[in-house]
């Protein structure tokens, strides 16, 4: 069954390159628009030589793991404090549904304004893109725990931060885990988005410089790198993550 | 001094917009070292009057004095075997009968001394290191209550923890309840709607009228120790609960077992 998957995958995908490279015998379009698969392969393989791939793939990873990690630490506490205290809900609550509704990409001028064109701005705008997703998130897994789990804890005794931490996060953490997946996700497009427009280091900016050197190649090259980092991650990291959690907690 | 007195406890609930009285004015004294059952039939508050004992809700007047002094939040001191276990998934069941002992900061190789004592007194010390999906409701149970006695509290709180559990196993934990009581002279508050359950653990046997609740009748059980759920001297005092709750059940309402 699974091998099974496995194989219609690497027909599809084989069927699909040679199809591309089918295209590219046609001739339909030049060479500039419309590269080989062979001519993205040896870009990727150029890049990785030099080691400008490699570094693109790691000043990016950085940042997404700073950004990504802000986002959830803000995320879990500030939705975390909405679920149980009703104020900080009916306050705060709303400007998060609002502030949600803003594309990461449009924090980037402000980014620009506030931190220049560094690394902080761009984790800035990879956290707040992620940030409001986590915390909507983490506010319904703690709404959501079975009221009779907490009051076992108060009865024996846990409260304020232990009672957090000891009950209220790993009782929720399985319905977590989707919004990490979710924080993870609005985070990378929001990364790849601001390292375009602040076109400093990272993937995002090597898609700039291949566009500017008018090299196809280099772009769809960046963008399956993209793509493959993509589907790593949250097929592979998150999944695992995911399948690991929920029979630990007995919930698969 | 009683070591537990409830006074003229009141609660309310909203029910079709109007605020009915659910509990109207109980009042219990509990004595050191009781072991005290409370009956009545499903839905007449048992639940909501424990929540109060153990100061998770609180009543809308009335106190409750542990030791004389009124309590005012929930504690270790009266730690409750909740209806539904609640277990924590997350955490093995030593860890889980281990929480509120490491939540009172007791180092680690002391806990571990505790909770591997009272598993073994619930015969779960082959399990300690599963988690709790991967046991019976039965020992789910057993976990639950050695998860309340660890903390050594001054009154050990039960709401109908034998309630899923089928017969046979129930009348296991109910000689071995009685057995850990008897070890540990603990003050045992049992709520159950079963009767059998509450002749067999009960010194006293509180019987509770239909909503809105007030103490009906109270009908001392004394009679030797360890009993069993078969003892055929128990059933003048199971008559006599039936009685008292007979009259509580209306017509086409719940039954009591
Ligand atoms: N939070 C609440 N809000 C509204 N009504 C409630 C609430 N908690 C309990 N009640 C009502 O109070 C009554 C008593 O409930 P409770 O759970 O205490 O009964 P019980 O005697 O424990 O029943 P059972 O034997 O079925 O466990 C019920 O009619 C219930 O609907
Ligand atoms: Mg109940």
């Amino acid at each position: 069954m699974k091998s099974n998957i496995v194989t219609k995958r690497i027909v599809f995908y084989l069927a699909l390159i040679l199809s591309w490279q089918a295209l590219d015998f046609a001739n339909i379009w030049p060479d500039q628009i419309f590269p080989s698969p062979l001519e993205v392969a040896e870009d990727l393989a150029f890049g990785a030589a030099n080691g400008s791939l490699f570094y693109g793939i790691g000043t990016s990873m950085l940042r997404l793991i700073i950004g990504l990690t802000i986002a959830i630490a803000g995320g879990l506490a500030l939705g975390i404090f909405m679920a149980r205290f009703s104020v900080v809900n009916q306050t705060i609550g709303s400007l998060v549904l609002g502030l949600q509704s803003i594309p990461s990409i449009a924090w980037v001028p402000i980014a620009i304004l506030w931190f220049g064109l560094t690394d902080a701005g761009i984790i800035f705008v990879t956290a707040i893109g992620a940030i409001f997703a986590v915390t909507i998130n983490s506010y319904t897994s703690v709404k959501n725990i079975d009221p009779t789990i907490i009051a076992a804890a108060q009865n024996m005794g846990a409260k304020g931060p232990q009672l957090i931490s000891s009950v209220l996060i790993p009782a929720a953490f399985p319905y977590m885990i989707a919004g990490f997946r979710q924080g993870w996700a609005f985070a990378w497009r929001g990364l790849i988005g601001a390292e375009l427009l602040f076109s400093f280091l990272g993937l995002g900016f090597l898609l700039n410089v291949g566009r500017q050197l008018n090299d196809v190649s280099q772009v769809i090259a960046i963008m399956l790198v993209i793509m493959g980092i993509g589907m790593l991650v949250d097929g592979f990291v998150f999944k695992k993550i995911e399948r690991k959690v929920m029979s630990r907690w007995g919930l698969a | 001094m009683a070591k537990l007195e409830a006074k003229n406890i009141v609660k309310r609930f909203e029910h079709n917009g109007e605020m009915l009285p659910t509990l109207d004015g109980i009042n219990l004294s509990i004595n050191d070292g009781e072991f005290v059952c409370i009956v009545g039939p499903s839905g007449c508050g048992k639940t909501t009057l424990l929540n109060i004992i153990a100061g998770l809700t609180k009543p809308d007047s009335g106190q409750v004095l542990l030791n004389g002094r009124q309590i005012t939040t929930t504690g270790p001191d009266r730690t409750l075997v909740f209806q539904e276990g609640a277990l924590f998934p997350w955490l093995k069941v030593s860890d889980n009968v281990e929480f509120g002992l490491k939540v009172a900061g007791i180092p680690k190789n002391e806990r571990s001394e505790i909770s591997s004592r009272y598993l073994d007194m619930m015969q779960l010390t082959k399990f300690a290191d599963s988690y709790t999906y991967q046991l019976s409701t039965g020992m789910k149970q057993r976990v639950a209550i050695a998860r309340a006695l660890v903390m050594d509290p001054e009154i050990l709180l039960m709401d109908e923890p034998f309630a899923a559990l089928d017969a046979q196993t129930r009348d296991l934990l109910l000689v071995e309840l009685q057995l850990i009581w008897e070890r540990t002279k603990k003050t045992i508050l049992f709520v159950t709607h079963n009767i059998i359950e509450s002749s067999v653990l009960g010194s006293r046997v509180i019987v509770l009228k239909n909503r809105p609740s007030k103490v009906k009748k109270e009908i001392i059980i004394d009679h030797r120790r360890p009993r069993l759920a078969e003892d055929e001297s128990l059933k003048k005092y199971q008559q006599q609960i039936l009685a008292e709750l007979r009259t509580e059940v209306q017509p086409g309402g719940k039954h009591t077992d």
